[in-house]
This record gives C-alpha cells, structure tokens and sequence, in this order.
C-alpha cells in the first residue's frame, strides 16, 4: 500500500513554503511511482505548533513543518539556538554555524523518533515596540512579551536585566492594545500576519536571533518508504528547504516594506548602538551559559563563531 | 440545549455515597475559587513587584481542565448532561423506558471509547516528558481526562435505569459492542462479531428467566419482558450474521444509531464526539485525536473568561439582583405605553449577556416578569411570546460568552487574525441595541394604549431603586473597564467581574450565605459549565474531522464556484444559519461551522467580525424557531404551556428579529464601524 503523508504547517494556503512542499510532494510521487503520498495542511488548521507535536505523537498526523517553539517540544537543543541574542551578526555567519551543528542535531531528532527532512529559518527576529527604542536601557523600561510555553526566554530576558511577561501568542495583539505588553520580539513575518505592528508601531532593526525551523516526519513513516527511493525523497525535500530558506528571509524584507507601507517606523541600529547591545550582551551569556542551554552547546557555538569570523577576515 | 433539570430529584445517598457527593462538589468548588484567585494574585504581584507566579497562565488554564471534567462528571452523576431532544419527556412511559435504555447503551459505549482514547492520549503524552510548571510532569493533569469520562461511562450506565435488570441490559449490549467494534477491521473481526452476537443471543433467555425471578412484576409485565427478550435476540443473531466487519462501511449504520439515540434523549457530548469518533475509526485515524482537541479547546488562555462571567451572572441571578433590577427599569420605564415591554427586554438582555445561555434567563425570569406584564393588561400570548424572545436578546452584548468563543474560534484562523474579544464586544453592541430596540417597539404597540392603571414617574422613586441596585448597575461597567481600561487582560477581567459580583452578593447586600448558598451556587456554576466544556471539546475534535477531510477546503471551492454575488451569498448564509440554529445549539455550533465559514466568508470579502455578528444573530433565531427551537421549549416547561401554543406566541417576535437580523446582514456599518472608531 502507498505511504500516506500527512504533513501539518502554520504557513497560508498558497503561501510560497506551501507551494514549495507541494512541488515537494509531486517530486515525490513522481520519484516513488505514487508510493508515497503527501497531503498538506496548512494556515494552522491542524493548530499551534505543539498541537502538531502532539498529533504526530499520536499519529493522525506524519509530518509537520515547525519553527523553535515546536521542535523544542521534542529535542531542546534547537531551541538553544533561540536563547543567545546577538551571538550571530549576519546569516551567513549563522548558516557556517549551523552547518556543522546539524548533523548532530539530526542525530538528537533521530534518537527521539523524527527525521529531519529539510532545515528553513524565518530570518532575524527583530523587536516591535510601542515607543521608539534603540537601546538596552530604552527596553529595560519595558514590558516585554515571552511565551509563556518557553520560560527559558523569559530568563534570557531576566538575564538582560528586561522585564519579561510571559503570555500567549494569541494574547499578543489585545495585550499591546491594553498595554500588558510594550515590546514584542518577532520575526517581521508574524508581526504583520498577526498585525501587532499597529500598537507597537517601532521596528528595531537588530540582529537579535535568526528563528530556526524545520520540517520533519515521524521515523515510523519514513521507514516505510521504499528504501531504495530514500535519496530521492531527501533529495526533493532539500530543495524544497532551500527554496524555503531564500524565499523566508525574502519574504522577511518584503513584509517589513508592507510594513513600513501601513505606518510601521524602522530604527536602524548606529554602529555604537550595536556595540551597546553587544557588551550587555556579552555580560548576560555567563548566565545563559550551562544554566539556560548546556556549556558544551554554548561554546561549540562561541568556537565555530570565532572560526568563521577568523576565516572571514573579521 | 436543553437544560434537563427536569429530571425528578433523586432521594440523596447516605453514609459514604453522601461524603463522596460533598467531596466532589468541594472539590469543584475550590477549583473555581482557585480559577477566580489566581489571575488576580498574578496581576497583583505583576503590578505590585514586577514578577508574577511562575506558570501561573498556564495553571489557570489547567484549572479549565479540571473544571470541565469534573463538571461534566458531576453533570453526568445528577443526570444534568445537555440533551438535544425533548422527546423522552413527552413518550409514554413504557417507550421512556424504552428510550433510555437504548441512548444509554449508545452514551455509555461512545464513552467508555473516549475514557480508552483519553487513556492513549495521556500515554502519548508521558512518552514526551513535557513539564507543565517547574518539574511536573503535564501528564499528571492530563490524567483527569481519562478519569473524568471514566466516571461519565460510568454515571451514564447507572442512570440509564433505575433498576438493576436495565443496567445489566446496558451494561451487556454495550459490552457487545465494545468487544465488536475493537475487533472491526482486524483479521479475527468475523468471528468476533460472530461471537459476540450469537453469544450474547444464547445468553438472553438465562438472564430472562434470571430477571423474571428477581424482578416481583404482574403478569402483563411478565409478557413484556419475554416479548422484548426474544425480540433483542432475533435482533442480535440478525447482526451475528449480516454486519460488515469493516469499519468504512459500518460509518453510516453506526452515524444512523447514534442520530436515533440522540433524538431518544442520549447528551450532546455524545452526539458529537461519537460522530467524530466514528468518522476518524472509519477512516483508520487514531480516536486520540478527540481527547487531545478537547484538551487543545479547553486549556485554551482565553478560555478561562467563560466560569469566571458565568460564575458572575449565576450569582447575580441567585441573589436579589433580579429584583433590584426589575424595580429600577420599573421606576424608569413603567409609566410609558408599553413599559413593562421595555423593562422585559432590558432585564432579559441584562442576564443573559453574562451566562450567554438564553435558556438560564427565561427559567430564572419568567416568574418574575410574567407577573409584572400580566398586571400591564398584556394578553398572556403577547406576554409569553416577549419573555421568550427577549430570553435571547442578550447574545449580541458583552460580555456575552457566544460572542468571546467566536473570537477565540474565528480569532485563530488566519482569515480573521484580527478578531480579538474586545472588537467582538464592540461589534456587537449597536446590531444588539438595534434588536433591542425592535423588540421593545414590538412591545410596546402589543401594549393597552390608555394610560389606566399605568404608575406615574417618580423621580424620587427611580433615584431610590438606583441607589438600591448601584452594585448590580455597576458590573458592566467593572467588567468594560477592567477590560477596556489598559489594566487587564480578558481573563483577569473575568475574573475582577466575577470577584466583585461575589463580595457584593455575599458582603454588602448579604443574598448569599458563605457557608451554605455560596458552595450551592459554585457547585451548580461548576456543573453548567462543565457539561458546556464537555460539549465543546468533543466538539473541536468533530471539526478536526472535518479540517482532516479537507472539507473547508472543498467547501470553499464549491460554493465559490456556484455563488458569484456577495449577497446572494449572505442571503444562502442566512437560510443555512437559521437550520443551523435549529437544530444546534449555539456554542457548539460555533466550534463546528464557523471554523467553516471563516474562509468562506473571507472569499466573499466578508469582515470576520460582520461574519461573527450575522452569525450570531441567526443563532438568536434559532433558539426561537416554532416547535424545535430550545426556548420554545425552556418557555413551554417555565410557564406550563404546550409547545404549540408558545411556538405560536413567539411568531411575532420572529418576524421582528428577522427583519433585524436583514439589516444587521445587509447594512455592514451597523457592525464595522464601532469597533473600527474605537477597536485598537
Ligand atoms: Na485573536
Ligand atoms: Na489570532
């Protein structure tokens, strides 16, 4: 009998990473003869990212394409990557990193019964205030949204010396409103999809952290596909990924016009700002470090960042 | 829905069944209080220190959990569980009989699968090893699912019969059917069935002869039972040997048993999740997905809102509030033509936009108002066709819990991301006034047009019965403020509503007594409540059903194809919304259809806060519809009047609403422009 999968996402329907899946899923009809059959859920019909978890858990669903606060629900190391602000400064500095980290995370997934078919990020989150900011001490000032599934933000926040309120995703827009929140850490994507950049109308456009994300399928399918076509499957899944990839930091810039466009302020950090943020920065990591995610993750990152920076030139 | 506490009182247990009964409603009651609390101490220390309670969102939320199995447990041990049909309450009573046993065989069945699917879901959940606060393990909580629709299964076999002989009828066919449907589609399903049936067939005329014994009947009861004994057995040799053992085409026969069970009295819950479980066992899907959208719905963060305003209008309609009230519209409006009209439509309007169940209004009011109208020279038609309409008026305004859940529901798809609570209650607001308006109008042109007997305005006594009632005139204004003000969120403006009803009632104006009035009133808010969540979590996982078909999808594409004009469309909505509304009842048609028509209604251009005022409105028709509507019936049990006579009064009523819920659909401003002026 064909394999069906079913594959779950947050993206809209015709949104470009569903139209990638899709080519995804008729690469691998073609490839397999119609043995593996991908069906697609998408705008979060099948709910929030750890619904998705649980339904694959349970087995309505095989697959599921999810950022950080889902791929934290089954292996914790992902989100490690979520918890160091300003450790990356460009994208390419974080995909050199994330390279060699990746077969080792994809053993972890392995381990915990998923295989990864193909990595994505959404591009940098950036923070959305209510009151122009640009510096630390302007945020401290604040209250800042965190999930309230994810208290370990909440203690990166703390240990910037931030106030955090930790709180739904869904509260985030009446909780701007009403002023339970000022600042909102997002990707540009999110905040205009959730149209919480009409309150917090101020857009600092930091590097604080890429959000990571894959798309992956229970090992219980994928080992019920034809051995011999797995490469091919892989394959297709890949360049589905790398499609995601470009078109999500693309679409990050996009949406952060469409942004501008409906009343949204962007504040470009000054060279002396950034090296504001990075000493603070830098002052929390001790406490981040083996507390919030463990020592060896912590400075197999610092250690891969220098590499690139001394190859780089930096 | 029906609320069925038409049931006769059952004589309380003693001894240990007693202190088992007085655990359970305290423990039910503390989880409400804890609900009330824990909000506002975190807000408190938010505000007062700059940090909360850790997890303190998502305790509140587990509360929900917990409140919503308990509840339904305690629902299902009073024989309080929401039906959808009256019929049993009319059949004469050897048909009653008849009827409980067979829904009781079907509620218990679908249950005992629920408890086997909750028992999955929570096994799932350990294997992941997630904490719900610090290093508890989120299993530990989720356990109460399974153990809550274990004590359902359970209360649902007890209550099928008062006698020993009808539980162990229950008890032995839906043991049949469980040991059936396991094996349905397996290798051994053929001789399971075989089994099954043909076994317990051979086992019938033992347990007849068993019940002829023990049971002391009189001859013609005697017959009956061995009549009814070898009709059961032909029945299940029949099913011995022509059943399918598949499960895809056992969907429809079993769907059908499930329709017939409910029209004979089987509770909602039933109804819905035994469709959905039935749907997703027919097409191979794991039946855990049920437990684990139940859990999704309920543990939902604004999902709180809905105990905590119930709890608030519950003790506003228990204590002396009812009253207060009735005398200040009275003191306003009872020298006009058409006064006591207008006094009905507004205290009507009052209560039910707290609980949101209409039905709870015409029961707690109708005694109080019919009295007042009747002494208005109002014909009895005209007087009951008002209290029953205006039983519904109060769905359009805050903080009124259809209006909350469809913004939770509508609020989490990406076609309408900008519905929020606070846009609903503004949406709904001038389409709701305007209701009002229309059915006082109604009003006061059915009322006697000479001054007569009518009282003149006093100024004096409308300052006074004010004065009087400032702590119930207040609460709207404690609950918009809280909401509106920038200090709170929805659930901790439930929350100071809920809080501030209860220091009112209980320690300024002394209604309810701490000790003995206030665990009653928990206890029966817990109750309610529990039996809605109940509803509305099987309810999501019928939706998902749904979702997992991709029927939105292809729904969206048909009608689309078919329907081109904007108005055309609204008009189909309306028509389809009203059937809808029939036979529905509201909260649980907003989790099942409105996850539908928001892409529809998104397609046509539609905004999603029009689209959720529309809907509601039709909701409001529906609980007036002739003959099956569930005010109708509410009216006909409240003031002793049969079916037809009060379908007949409403229809007045109706076609002023219609012509309301015409301009809501076909004049959009009338929603948009509220919240759009005011909405940030
Ligand atoms: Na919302
Ligand atoms: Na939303």
């Amino acid at each position: 009998a064909p394999v069906k999968i079913r594959l779950a996402t947050l993206a809209p329907k015709d949104s470009s990473p569903h139209k990638s899946l899709q080519q995804m899923g008729e690469a691998w009809k073609k490839s397999t003869g119609d043995q593996v059959q991908l069906t697609l859920f998408t705008d979060g019909t099948m709910g929030g990212e750890a619904d998705m978890v649980r339904r694959m858990r349970i087995g309505q669903i095989q697959a599921a394409m999810l950022t950080a606060p889902g791929l934290s629900q089954i292996e914790d190391s992902v989100g490690g990557l979520q918890l160091l602000p300003m450790m990356f400064r460009s994208l390419d500095e974080f995909d050199y990193v994330f390279e060699k980290l990746r077969p080792g995370l994809e053993k972890k997934f392995r381990d915990k019964g998923f295989e990864i078919l193909c990595w994505g990020d959404l591009g940098w989150v950036r923070l959305f205030s209510k009151q122009p900011a640009h510096r630390i001490d302007d945020y401290r000032k604040m209250k800042v949204f965190v999930w309230s599934g994810d208290s370990r933000s909440a203690d990166v926040m703390r240990a910037l010396r931030v106030n955090p309120v930790p709180a739904e995703q869904t509260d985030v827009l009446p909780g701007l409103q009403t002023g339970l929140f000022d600042m909102v850490p997002s990707v540009p994507i999110y905040a205009l999809a959730g149209q919480f950049f009409g309150p917090a109308s101020h857009m600092l456009e930091i590097n604080w952290v890429p959000l990571v994300g894959a798309t992956i399928v229970s090992k219980k399918s994928w080992d019920a596909t034809p051995a011999d076509k797995r490469a091919a499957l892989q394959q297709a899944a890949a360049e589905a990924g790398k499609q995601i990839r470009n078109r999500g930091r693309a679409e990050s810039d996009e949406a952060t016009a469409a942004m501008v466009k409906r009343g949204l302020k962007v504040t470009q950090p000054t060279p002396d700002d950034l090296a504001d943020w990075v000493r603070f920065t830098d002052e929390a990591y001790p406490k981040i470090r083996g507390k919030l995610i463990p020592a060896e993750m912590f400075d197999e990152v610092s250690k891969l960042v220098k590499e690139y920076r001394a190859k780089a030139g930096k | 829905m029906l609320v069925t506490d038409t049931a006769p009182p059952a004589a309380l247990p003693t001894g240990l069944r007693l202190w088992l009964r007085q655990g359970e409603n305290l423990l039910l009651c503390s989880i409400l209080v804890a609900l009330m609390v824990l909000p506002l101490l975190e807000a408190f220390l938010r505000k007062a220190f700059a940090s909360g309670i850790p997890g303190a969102t998502t305790l509140v939320q587990h509360c929900t959990l917990l409140i919503g199995m308990l509840g339904g447990a305690l629902a299902a041990r009073d024989s309080r569980l929401l039906a959808m049909s009256a019929l049993p309450t009319i059949l004469p009573p050897k048909w009653k009989v008849f009827a409980a046993l067979f829904s009781g065989t079907a509620a218990t069945t679908i249950t005992l699968f629920l408890t086997v699917a909750g028992i999955e879901f929570v096994k799932t959940e350990r294997a992941s090893g997630n904490f719900l606060v610090g290093t508890m393990p989120i299993w530990w909580v989720q356990t109460v699912t399974p153990i809550g629709f274990a004590l359902v299964t359970w209360r649902l076999l007890w209550n099928a019969s008062p006698k020993w002989w009808g539980r162990a009828v229950v008890f032995v066919a839906s043991g049949v059917l469980v040991w059936f449907i396991r094996d349905c589609g397996t290798e051994n399903g053929e001789l399971t069935r075989a089994m099954a049936f043909d076994g317990t067939a051979l086992l019938l005329p033992i347990l007849t002869v068993a019940l002829l014994r023990v049971e002391p009947t009189d001859s013609g009861a005697r017959l009956r039972i061995l009549w009814g004994s070898l009709g059961l057995t032909l029945l299940l040799v029949a099913l011995g040997s022509h059943l399918p053992t598949e499960p895809t085409k056992l969907v429809w026969p079993a769907i059908a048993a499930l329709l017939v069970a409910t029209v004979l009295g089987a509770p909602i819950f039933v109804t819905l999740g035994g469709a959905a479980m039935i749907l997703f066992w027919g097409e191979d899907l794991p039946i855990a997905s049920i437990p684990l959208d139940h859990y999704r719905l309920v543990t939902n963060a604004t999902l709180p809102t809905i105990p905590l305003f119930t709890l608030a209008g519950y003790l506003l309609a228990e204590g002396g509030a009812s009253k207060r009230l009735v005398g200040v519209f009275q003191a306003l409006f009872g020298s006009f033509r058409g006064g006591p009209a207008i006094v009905t439509a507004l205290v009507c309007t009052f209560f039910t936009s707290f609980t949101g169940a209409s039905g709870v209004t015409i029961l707690a009011m109708g005694g109080l108002l019919m009295p007042v109208m009747l002494a208005a020279r109002y014909s009895e038609r005209n007087a009951l066709g008002l209290l029953t309409g205006s039983g519904a008026l109060g769905l359009l305004f805050p903080p009124s819990l259809p209006l909350i859940l469809y913004a939770i529901i509508a609020g989490s798809k990406v076609q309408a991301a900008g519905v929020t609570i606070e846009k609903m209650f503004l949406a709904g607001l001038l389409p709701g006034l305007l209701l009002v308006a229309l059915t006082a109008w109604w009003g006061v042109s059915r009322g006697p047009k000479d001054a007569g007997d009518r009282p003149k305005f006093s100024g004096a006594t409308a300052r006074a019965t004010m004065w009087e009632a400032k702590w119930e005139l207040a609460v709207p204004f404690v609950a918009l403020g809280a909401l509106f003000g920038g200090i709170a969120t929805p659930v901790e403006a439930a929350a100071v509503t809920a809080l501030y009803v209860f220091i009112t009632t209980v320690f300024i104006h002394r209604d309810l007594k701490l000790t003995t009035d206030i665990p009653r009133v928990l206890t029966e808010c817990g109750l309610l409540v529990g039996g809605v969540l109940m509803i509305l979590g099987v309810a999501l996982g019928l939706t998902n059903y749904l979702v997992d078909a991709q029927i939105p999808d292809k729904a969206v594409t048909w009608v689309t194809g078919t329907i081109h004009s904007k108005w055309v469309f609204l008009l189909v909505l309306n028509v389809l919304l009203l059937l809808v509304g029939c036979f529905m009842d509201t909260f649980s048609a907003i989790v099942v259809v409105v996850p539908l028509l928001v892409p529809l209604g998104s397609a046509y251009g539609i905004d999603p806060l029009h689209l959720g005022i529309i809907f509601l409105a039709n909701m409001e028709l529906g609980l007036l519809a002739p003959t099956v509507g569930i005010n109708i019936f509410l009216a006909s049990y409240r003031f002793k009047k049969p079916v037809m006579e009060v379908s007949r009064a409403v229809l007045p009523m109706q076609g002023v609403l219609i012509i309301g819920v015409l301009l809501i659909t076909y004049f959009p401003p009338l929603t948009t422009w509220l919240p759009g002026w005011l909405g940030r």
